[in-house]
């Protein structure tokens, strides 16, 4: 078997980028195939004779091979992990089921080809014109076209891959490691630059790898052996070959994928010596399988040691499609004719040869059409070019199954464009420029319009000198900068119309010459319209093959020359990129406290507020999750007639220290904080500018000069943040710390709370006289350091206790080890929901909105207005003196049969929205559904009904009652 | 099973769980509870090449404001000249310099040393604070020459060796969470110290591990950490 696929190469040295020992088996469209490993795709199969690859996209023409170098649609593959595989990019490896797309029957006898029939009545913009007629006719089209229109298929049981990202610095990056690409980065490393050197390529070297550069075609080798020797050499170079540099970011910060990684490559100079795309002629069939670039033919022999057909004819219109004419006849191909657009090539060693081996020759003439047998190539029509465009009327038929272009290049200049560089167009030399690149960028080689080996090498190093230059490391004068050649290799016209059409401009969009100019008649002459109205360029090659004779037609047609008609906007990415690159390994740090595993150890149901893990509620004690709303009353229930306990980590802390940190907290809080007692906590209401209550916590005084504030879960960055920008402008004498995350805290709650409490600790003295409401002390819990707060949020008897975080999980066990006698059991955030509900407690962000005043949400008893100033002090007083439009109220339903009504839904006055819920939940206290809602003032008197639209849209009665629903006078928060 | 379990001492690293379930050896020392290694002969060799460490427990203290310059110069401290620099004391310990009026103190790697108890009692000048740093920070150390490698696929810091010197810190992220990242190395061995929130601690363990496999980086015992020098 291994004979039988050696027989199928070229022999050593062609296909260098095979391993000729290892056969790899593969299927396509089901059926089996043998390359070698390092083939890629296409070239596995091309050993085989499978030439056709693909269906086009409107008309399903037959497509096959046309760069083989990953930058065209035509051999967009399915892979069973992902569609749209470019086929001369990706290799084969064992088993890989490769399946051809966009085709209805087979690959071979698509019925979809039928398009090709109806192509005159599908002309350019046809979408626009056909499907918006009459109002509404869209939806219809809409499914079919996009169904039509797809081109693989996603695979959406494949399980995710790993894809991840990596940080990598250099002081030069050069981008693509052809002759220019691998002399600046010696040049640029000589100087002690750190360089990277990437590449798209399995191996470096570029067009050194395939084209011919001499008429015995050895000076790329030799020339290639010789850098690369140098290189290794070189501890200095990194080279990346197999990855693309995706795209230019501002400061040089470049993309550049590389399997499932993407490296963020920061750069401080960049050196693009990116080459050159060569460019299609524009004849009728110009799309079959047979039909190449001339440089895709030499990838062919000289990476795979593939012949690319057994009868050649080149189109040409420069030297460059001679020595491919010479390639071809060393690899054995018969090659019938080398059909030059030129009247005279320009001669050159290179010519002279390819006369001396009796190529024939046909002057000043075109390929006027490809004829097809069997969806590949069967021969070409040329004739005498008798103007621009023009063809003579008859011409002669050359059988053939491979026709190669080499009719010009355009740079490959996404990166630079990307980067603020533009693309001009020179007349004289037909062909597009670079100009205006920005500082820290240099171009070399082919990108920069050099086609001698010795002017991209003299040119590479010169951008190195620049680059070391401004890197500080030299400070050599700069060279002259290197003259361009006298003879462009492109032709200024290689498109010549046909009566019946097919002569592709866009193979992507099956775009053909008429489709462009008929573009600009339609009214579409700007080419960023051309572009959109008839989809040019915006396929997946991006216009790499068809921004030029696009250009050149548009200019034609409105009569502008080419660098009045410019190109569209180059944008990134370069190349297609997997989601996984962008998305990557995705970081998400989420926050736990010390006493996380306490809770899931008590079959804690977690839920995530913010990057924070909190516990819900707490399942059965094996494990299991009993049923939620059980579990939830019974921890309301052992809170209020037991002892409960809750982990407040989460909770936001603030140290606010100083001489000022008084005058601070008057500043900032609603409330007056100067005259509040060394040893009490005071409720601390943070509104905004605009008067908008924003948060809320509690200000313990532990002295003179240290407040400790609370702030909410998903507020405290707020806080600390606006803490920092008002005292910004106020210069107070105070320190602001966030020590969120220093402290963990519990709040045991319940009216056994103090005796649990007192088996711990010791050192203060717990007595309601000793200790009241809303004191503050510190001392110790089972031996941990803790801060004492007598609060109330839970409406029953309760200390929260702050301890060092480390200490949180011991504090935790000894808290529940004490507390066994008197029933202890853990609560989490839903009990914690409804307790502080039953005791008319808001959330910030939960019963407030963007607009909430306290006034509104009854909190102006919060709000001081005895002192001189405070963050959102003066719209308070403003909208004291006006109506007030609602207010927040409590309210039960009665109706214990009436579904429970949830927050965001809708009060209503007849038909008409005049409120909202923001809290409802069953009471097991008051056992009955009890909430918070907006209301209008008239609906706020206590005994007031209003009607809520429920789940189902079921209408509840709701009676607004006087908060709080639970110890209104508080005994039990004091006891 | 180790013979000694976090659960004997208050203070537990909030890794504690992670290091039992790599079967870990703890070693205390009154309050003061550490991984000593996790059943491995070759932890050494291990910190050489990439090793993690969860120091956490380790005691550390910080201060800042307007007045902290002028009071640590007065404490018997070698401190650094320039903000994000460290210098190592005569005790172990280590000064690190965040910014012209914050500082950062670290024990060293047996939690000997006096310093770090010494300036918690002793009382500070106007206009300096004193930060809860030993608990609103973990503390872990990644070692060995592939440690700047592994960083690089979770900071955007170039932590390489001839770019990043022994007693430089970085203020940055590290897979998204901001940390204070110190170059101290260990004897020859390239030694980093990471401190991030510490409610984010298993967060940014599991991070690293992920981040090592490719370099068959382990986690080791402190033990390890204190052979390299």
């Amino acid at each position: 078997m291994k004979g039988q696929q050696i027989q199928k190469r070229l022999p050593l040295p062609y296909g260098s980028l095979i391993d000729r020992n290892t056969e790899v088996s593969f299927s396509f469209e089901r059926k089996s195939y043998q390359g070698f490993a390092g083939d890629s795709i296409a070239s596995a199969l091309a050993a085989n004779q499978q030439w056709l690859l693909s269906r086009s996209f409107k008309y399903h023409r037959p497509r096959g091979a046309l760069t083989m170098a990953g930058q065209d649609a035509n051999t967009m593959v399915q892979l069973p992990s992902n569609p749209n595989a470019l086929a001369d990019r990706e290799l084969i490896s064992d088993n890989l089921a490769i399946m051809a797309q966009n085709y209805s029957g087979s690959l071979n006898n698509d019925r979809g080809a039928v398009m090709g029939l109806f192509s005159r009545f599908l002309p350019v913009g046809f979408y626009y014109k056909a499907f918006f007629k009459p109002r509404g006719i869209w939806e219809k089209w809409a499914p079919i076209i996009r169904k039509k229109a797809g081109l693989g298929v996603i695979n959406q049981q494949l399980e995710p891959q790993y894809y991840d990202k990596q940080y990598r610095f250099f002081d030069v990056v050069v981008v693509g490691a052809g002759p220019a690409g691998m002399q600046a980065a010696l040049s640029a490393a000589v100087e002690g630059c750190e360089v990277l050197l990437v590449d798209e390529n399995p191996i470096l070297g570029g067009s050194l790898n395939y084209a011919r550069f001499d008429a015995e075609g050895i000076r790329g080798q030799q020339l290639r052996e010789k850098l690369i020797q140098k290189i290794e050499a070189n501890s200095n170079i990194t080279s990346m070959t197999d990855a693309v540099c995706n795209a230019w970011f501002a400061d040089n910060w470049l993309p550049i994928i590389r399997g499932k990684r993407l490296y963020k490559v920061r750069a401080k100079q960049t050196i693009l010596c990116t080459g050159a795309l060569e460019q299609q002629a524009v004849f009728r069939n110009n799309d079959l399988p047979g039909v190449m670039m001339s440089s895709a033919a030499q990838r062919l022999i000289h990476l795979y040691g593939i012949r690319p057909g057994n009868a050649a004819v080149i189109v040409t219109g420069n030297n460059d499609g001679y020595a491919n004419a010479l390639d071809l006849l060393d690899a054995g191909v018969d090659v019938k004719a080398i059909v030059d657009l030129r009247e005279q090539p320009k001669p050159d060693a290179i010519v002279f040869a390819a006369a001396a081996r009796g190529i024939p020759v046909k002057t000043g003439y075109a390929v006027y059409e490809a004829q097809k047998s069997r969806n590949h190539l069967s021969a070409v029509e040329i004739r005498k070019v008798v103007s621009q465009g023009i063809c003579a009327d008859r011409g002669e038929v050359i059988p053939c199954d491979l026709l190669c272009m080499a009719v010009g290049y355009t740079p490959t200049y996404q990166l630079v464009c990307q980067a603020g560089g533009q693309l001009s167009y020179d007349d004289n030399s037909a062909m597009f420029t670079l100009i205006n690149c920005p500082d820290a960028m240099q171009v070399a080689g082919s990108v920069n319009s050099h086609w001698n080996l010795d002017a991209c090498l003299a040119e590479a190093s010169r951008a190195a000198i620049i680059a070391t230059n401004a890197l500080g490391l030299t400070s050599t004068a700069i060279p002259e900068e290197i003259a361009k050649e006298p003879v462009s290799p492109n032709h200024p016209w290689p498109i010549f119309a046909h009566p019946s059409g097919k002569e592709f401009v866009d193979y992507d969009e099956d775009l053909t010459i008429a489709d462009i100019i008929n573009a600009t008649r339609d009214g579409y002459e700007h080419i960023q319209l051309v572009k959109r109205y008839s989809t040019c360029g915006m396929g997946p090659s991006q216009g790499r093959h068809s921004a030029l004779a696009a250009a050149r037609l548009v200019a034609a047609a409105t009569n502008r020359t080419v660098a009045q008609t410019g190109v569209t906007t180059a944008r990134p990415p370069f190349a297609p990129e997997h989601l996984g690159h962008s998305a990557g390994r995705s970081f998400y740090p989420a926050r736990r406290s010390n006493m996380h595993y306490r809770h899931l150890e008590a079959g804690a149901q977690m839920l995530q507020a913010g990057a924070w893990y909190r516990p819900a509620f707490y399942g059965a004690a094996d494990g299991t999750v009993d049923n939620s709303e059980t579990c939830i009353n019974n921890e309301v229930n052992n809170v209020r007639n037991n002892v409960g306990l809750v982990d407040v980590s989460t909770l936001g802390g603030i140290e606010v220290r100083g001489p000022d940190a008084g005058e601070f907290l008057n500043r900032f809080y609603t409330f007056g904080f100067v005259k509040q007692p060394v040893g009490k906590a005071r409720y601390a209401l943070l509104t905004n500018e605009a008067g908008v209550v924003i948060d809320d916590g509690v200000a313990c005084r532990f002295s003179d000069e240290h407040y400790y504030v609370t702030a909410t879960t998903g507020g405290v960055d707020r806080v600390y943040q606006n803490m920092l920008k008002w005292n910004a402008q106020w210069r107070l004498d105070i320190d602001i710390a966030n020590v969120t995350s220093a402290y963990c805290g519990v709040n045991i709650a319940g009216p056994k709370a103090r005796e649990v409490l007192a088996k711990l600790c010791t050192d203060v003295d717990l007595s309601p006289s000793a200790f009241p409401y809303m004191g503050v002390r510190e001392g110790t819990v089972a031996g941990i350091p803790a801060r004492l707060i007598r609060v109330g949020f839970v409406g029953e008897l309760g200390y929260e206790i702050h301890v060092p975080q480390h200490c949180g999980e011991a504090l935790w066990d000894a808290l529940m080890d004490a507390g066994q006698e008197q029933g202890i059991k853990p609560f989490g955030i839903e009990a914690q929901r409804i307790l502080r509900l039953e005791k008319g407690h808001i959330i910030i962000g939960q019963d407030t909105d963007a607009m909430s005043n306290p006034m509104e949400v009854q909190m102006g008893w919060a709000v001081s207005r005895k002192k001189p100033f405070f963050v959102g002090g003066r719209t308070l007083t403003e909208l004291e003196n006006k109506p007030q439009l609602r207010s927040l109220v409590g309210f039960v339903v009665n109706d214990l049969n009436a579904p429970i009504p949830k927050e965001s839904h809708l009060i209503l006055d007849g038909e008409q929205m005049t409120g909202r819920v923001t809290s409802c939940n069953y009471s097991p206290t008051l056992q009955k559904p009890i909430g918070l809602a907006y209301v209008t003032p008239e609906n706020t008197p206590a005994g007031s009904t209003f009607i809520i639209k429920s789940s189902g849209g079921v209408r509840v009665t709701a009676e607004v009652v006087k908060l709080p629903f639970y110890d209104p006078d508080t005994l039990r928060q004091e006891l | 099973m180790s013979s000694i379990m976090p659960t004997e001492v208050p203070r537990r690293s909030q890794l504690s769980r992670r290091h039992i379930e790599l079967g870990a050896e703890f070693e205390r020392s009154g309050y003061l509870l550490l991984v000593k290694d996790y059943g491995s002969q070759t932890e050494a060799t291990q910190a050489q090449i990439l090793g993690l460490v969860d120091l956490s427990t380790l005691p550390r203290t910080g201060f800042k404001g307007a007045g902290a310059p002028d009071w640590a110069a007065t404490q018997a401290l070698n401190l650094p000249q320039q903000p994000n620099t460290c210098t190592v004391q005569t005790d172990g310990s280590l000064v690190a310099k965040l910014s012209h009026q914050e500082l950062l103190i670290l024990s060293d790697l047996n939690g000997k040393s006096a310093s770090i108890e010494r300036l918690n009692n002793t009382p500070v000048d106007p206009q300096t604070y004193s930060l809860p740093r030993a608990d609103s920070h973990c503390w872990l150390a990644i070692t060995g020459s592939q440690a700047a490698e592994m960083f690089s696929k979770i900071c955007a810091v170039d932590l390489r060796s001839h770019k990043f010197a022994n007693g430089e810190i970085a203020q940055t992220s590290v897979a998204k969470a901001n940390s204070i990242v110190i170059r101290n190395d260990q004897g020859s061995t390239h030694c980093f110290y990471i401190l991030t929130d510490v409610s984010s601690a298993e967060f940014l363990w599991d991070c690293l591990l992920d981040a090592m496999v490719e370099y068959d980086g382990r986690p080791v015992g402190v033990a390890a950490l204190r052979a390299l020098v």
